[in-house]
């Protein structure tokens, strides 16, 4: 009887690790393969599997051509840029948005949430038109702004605030409001300090958007030098005029390794967040 | 330090919904009022409109000579303390005290001086630097008083303080809050559903049920001469002994009632606003009832149904042939001679009785 509830044990967990064991490497395959190529001096073994997941003749040059062969710095500094603004104006508007959303009360509060929802439902292409034809008239083409600005007020960012609000006791607005404070006051010193995770966890997943995003930046900008890097790597090394899947390797490791360390360090605030936020 | 003045004070959530019918109270500059009813009665809703955190549907609400129906919560001179403490949990003790005042523009070494000065006065000097997370429940209660005493309000609310603190430290902090106003003597407006904080705390009681006040008056009185069957059943732990009877007979300052199986009880009361016949309630407290023998006069034969022994007092529960109430007897605790199934007679003393009419107001005792 002991015997056969210790071999279900075993067998319940090693069915458990087998399938998390499978499904982390389904997710991380692509990237160790990435590496193993960037990695691989002679990329004779590129396409062949297993082969490929192990570097052959390691070596750092293909890292080297593409600082040469493509302005890799550049393209990093407009992500830097456009991933902080973006982050700065994901917030702002989500915090501005949330707040009267999930405490105040006014006529048509209802519908304007589930109007802001319901965009969620669309798929991102079917605004890819309109918000063009409106940055052109604002004159934003070709612009970092432009190139960010219709993300700043996105349904999941102030679905996410609205809910940490509402999470906050009532009691504490109102023992803020006999202490005098106006209602900007309120949001700013204190519910936004008291959801500080929530917000975290907001500003960790537009970094990781913003970071990320390749269409609406490829379509908005054309200038070369303000190219974010997802763009300016693919625009660069890849197509008609590609010269190695190596280099085009190396520079996806490049551009994806300050984010995978960002988030190792920041990961307790984006799951500590996701549990106040969301019920 | 002001009076607070409520007339007519309704509270309408919709249309249908009232849950405050009409209040007319003074509280006097200084006094210690205490709101007090069961669950749902409306005394903090009421207590949140005086602080300004719920509108007032009708009626006046003056705090001093001012009329406050329509000044922010922050510009009535008011602070309050909540059931739930609404410490600001990334700000230190010191930080959570000092927060109104820096937000009137006060000056940051008169800040100083009043945050410390309280601080003092409630012995939490030594947790300033501490963020409340780090503090116990007593601590935390303290800092909450202690940010509503830095604002030198003219009147202070308090919204169940005590609620979520243990038996003890309810004990210890009820004899604090007692100082303190003997202390300040600043007007305090104290909301509790328990009649135990209502009757050690209060200059006078406010009793509410469904959003009326059913009694006004200091503890004392409140407890000997309660006006209506609600108040007499609130009031008291153990409650009331409440028994239904009809009135046989009406003399000069007493009444006679009869109950089932011809039991006979007089009241000392002025029933002339009643006639004989009429249903009415008899009411006496468990420690009035008295044991007795069975030729005394007027002894009711019982039995005991139930004895509690808490010590300094004993409880004993009593079946009256007739009677389908359980009678509750409060007796010394060297009264342990009697136990579970003894046959008992008992005495209801006519000057300790009260008469409740048909719609459960009290009889003026004589």
């Amino acid at each position: 009887m002991a015997m056969g509830k210790q071999l279900q044990t075993v067998l319940t967990l090693s069915g458990q690790y087998a399938g998390l064991i499978t499904f982390g490497i389904f997710t991380t395959f692509p990237f160790i393969w990435a590496l193993s190529v960037a990695l691989s001096g002679d990329p004779s073994n590129t396409w062949l599997f297993p082969r490929s997941f192990i570097p052959t003749d390691v070596s750092l040059m293909w890292f080297k051509r593409v600082f040469d062969e493509m302005p890799f710095m550049t393209y990093m500094k407009n992500s830097t840029l456009m991933t902080i603004e973006s982050i700065l104006g994901v917030l702002i508007v989500s915090i501005l948005a949330g707040y009267p959303l999930a405490r105040l009360k006014f006529p048509g509060r209802n519908f304007i949430f589930v109007s802001i929802l319901a965009t969620m439902m669309l798929p991102s292409e079917v605004a890819i038109i309109p918000n063009f034809i409106t940055l052109k008239h604002m004159g934003l083409l070709d612009t970092h702004l432009g190139a960010i600005i219709p993300n700043f007020a996105a349904a999941f960012g102030i679905f996410l605030m609205k809910q940490a609000f509402e999470a906050v006791p009532q009691d504490l607005v109102d023992a803020a409001r006999v202490d005098g404070a106006t209602e900007m006051q309120i949001l700013w010193r204190v519910m936004v300090p008291v959801t500080g995770p929530s917000i975290a966890a907001l500003g960790i997943f537009s970094l990781v958007n913003a970071w990320n995003d390749y269409i609406w930046p490829s379509i908005v900008i054309s200038s070369r030098d303000k190219l974010p890097l997802a763009v300016g790597v693919f625009n660069d090394l890849t197509g008609p005029f590609a010269t190695s899947y190596s280099m085009v390797m190396a520079a996806i490791i490049m551009t994806v390794i300050p984010v995978l360390i960002f988030f190792a360090f920041t990961q307790r605030f984006f799951i500590g967040g996701m549990d106040g936020a969301v019920k | 330090m002001a009076s607070v003045t409520l007339s007519k004070i309704k509270k309408n959530y919709t249309k249908d919904v009232c849950v405050i019918k009409g209040v007319d109270l003074e509280i006097q500059d200084g006094e210690f009022v205490v709101f007090v009813g069961p669950s749902g009665c409306g005394k903090s809703t009421l207590l949140r409109m005086i602080a300004g955190l719920e509108d007032i549907t009708e009626g006046e609400l003056r705090i001093g000579d001012v009329v406050a129906n329509d000044l922010h919560a922050s510009k009535r001179g008011i602070a309050m303390v909540f059931q739930s403490y609404a410490l600001y949990p990334h700000m230190s003790v010191y930080e959570n005290m000092a927060f109104a005042l820096k937000l009137a523009g006060t000056d940051k070494a008169e800040i100083d001086q009043r945050v410390k000065s309280a601080a003092e006065v409630l012995q939490m000097t030594h947790l300033l630097d501490r963020k409340p997370k780090a503090l116990s429940g007593g601590q935390r209660q303290r800092v909450a008083i202690g940010r509503a005493i830095v604002r030198q309000p003219k009147v202070f609310l308090f919204d169940e303080p005590l609620s979520n603190l243990d038996a003890s430290l309810r004990l210890q902090m009820r004899v604090e809050l007692s100082k303190l106003h003997q202390e300040l003597k600043t007007t305090m407006i104290y909301v509790t559903h328990d009649q135990v904080e209502a009757m050690t705390l209060a200059d006078r009681i406010v009793v509410f049920n469904a959003g009326i006040i059913q009694q006004v008056g200091s503890p004392l009185e409140m407890y000997e001469n309660p006006s209506n069957l609600f108040v007499a059943g609130f009031l008291g732990s153990p409650k009331m002994n409440l028994l239904e009877a009809d009135l046989v007979a009406i003399e000069t300052g007493s009444a006679h009632v009869r109950l089932p199986e011809g039991i006979q009880i007089r009241a000392a009361v002025n029933a002339s606003t009643c006639k004989v016949g009429d249903k009415v309630t008899i009411g006496i407290r468990p420690e009035h009832m008295q044991l007795s023998t069975v030729d005394a006069v007027n002894a009711v034969p019982a039995r005991v149904d139930l004895v509690e022994h808490l010590g300094d007092i004993v409880l004993a529960y009593i079946q009256v042939k007739g009677i389908n109430e359980i009678l509750c007897m409060k007796l010394p605790a060297e009264s342990d001679v009697i136990k579970f199934g003894d046959s008992i007679h008992v005495v209801f003393p006519e000057k300790n009785c009260l008469l409740f009419d048909a719609m459960g107001i009290a009889l003026k005792r004589v």
